[in-house]
């Protein structure tokens, strides 16, 4: 079936607008998008986006994390084989974590991490094929944001639920940051760890997050003014 | 490729101490035709059509959506984060500082003055060095 930007789309669908604009102009095919030989067709069942100026990509509601390179991801270090570690991400296997891949983390000085910790990682190789990667360092070398996340609380949610509260649209996050003290961090694979002065305050932060989970901006704002 | 490569003209290649070069010119010649030949069955249209393009595939959202960083912190909860997360802010109002620093019309205006006073001057010395050197 032919498929215009909004619509939901299935898996097979084609997308004959893309290939024309393709052919005079760069195209980015986002996730649930596949170039074929004969045609652009769709891989998941969603609604159809699109963002200026040519970036297209299905928006379906997910809970299952398919590694995806570039994204930060928060994972549960469940194995130490000599000089790895194998971090549970929620996606279908297992991901890597090197030893060596810490800020300043050299043979001699390994860094300190246990089994059972939560890290903050980036994902360095994620193919279809392969294991994925993860690394605690940019390409500087600096931890930058990522490392062991220390105490807090992890909860799971959707995967869209994180591209909601992470959006610039968003004012989850405006609207509670002036309450308290706290500190999130937020996993591309459905995860956020949160980190509070008290139990009360982290359970609050994790009940308002879930519950914008279906709300417009101006009911995530009534609800965060109740909030305490 | 080969097209791009500058190549040396024929007249040059005939010496005799272009002898080597001559030879290795023409293997690498040969080589890449052989590859060309070698993979040309296998190498099928659809394979050509599928590569390239206009198309870039990308497997992640944060590209797409344009999302912001996962870690953050607030109201003094790491320090070291909202150090972080105040650095990506910064560029920003660098750039509108740059901006109201001069304007280019204040930068015109000073320049010309600038010329003016500097023409007058430029040739009497000159003048004034003819002079002593007479």
């Amino acid at each position: 079936m032919k498929v215009v930007v909004g619509d939901v789309v299935l898996p097979g669908d084609q997308c004959e607008f893309i290939a024309t604009i393709a052919e005079k102009s760069r195209v980015l095919l986002g996730p649930g998008l596949r170039k074929e030989v004969d045609g652009v067709f769709i891989t998941k069942a969603g609604l159809l986006r699109r963002r200026a100026p040519n970036t297209f990509w299905v928006d379906g509601y997910q809970k299952r994390y398919i590694p995806a390179r570039g994204e930060n991801v928060i994972g549960l270090v469940t194995q130490k084989m000599g000089d790895i570690f194998r971090v549970d991400i929620g996606s279908s296997c297992h991901a890597t974590l090197s030893y060596l891949s810490f800020e300043s983390a050299t043979k001699k000085n390994r860094p300190k991490v246990e089994i059972g910790d939560v890290v903050y990682a980036k994902m360095l190789v994620a193919s279809k094929d392969m294991e994925p990667e993860l690394v605690c360092v940019d390409s500087n070398g600096k931890k930058n944001r990522l490392g062991v996340l220390e105490d807090g609380f992890v909860f799971k949610c959707s995967l869209n639920l994180i591209r909601k509260i992470l959006s610039p649209q968003c004012m989850l996050i405006e609207s509670i940051k002036n309450e308290w003290p706290f500190e999130l961090a937020a996993g591309m694979n459905g995860k956020i760890w949160i980190k509070a002065k008290t139990m009360r305050e982290t359970v609050a932060v994790g009940n308002a997050i879930l519950a914008s989970e279906y709300l417009t901006n101006e009911e995530i704002k009534s609800i965060c003014c109740r909030m305490y | 490729m080969a097209s791009r490569k500058p190549q040396l003209p024929k007249s040059v290649l005939d010496m005799k101490f272009m002898k080597k070069t001559k030879e290795r010119i023409q293997k690498e010649l040969e080589n890449t035709e052989d590859h060309d030949s070698l993979y040309s069955n296998i190498i099928t249209n659809e394979m050509r059509s599928a590569a390239g393009g206009n198309y870039i595939s990308e497997s992640s959202f944060i590209y797409c959506e344009d999302l912001m960083d996962g870690r953050l912190s607030f109201k003094g909860m790491n320090p070291e984060i909202e150090r972080l997360m105040e650095l990506e802010n910064e560029p920003l109002i660098k750039e509108e500082d740059m901006k109201k620093d001069v304007s280019d019309e204040v930068l015109a205006k000073k320049m010309e003055a600038f010329n003016q006073r500097k023409r007058p001057y430029s040739s009497p010395s000159t003048v004034a060095i003819k002079k002593k050197k007479h």
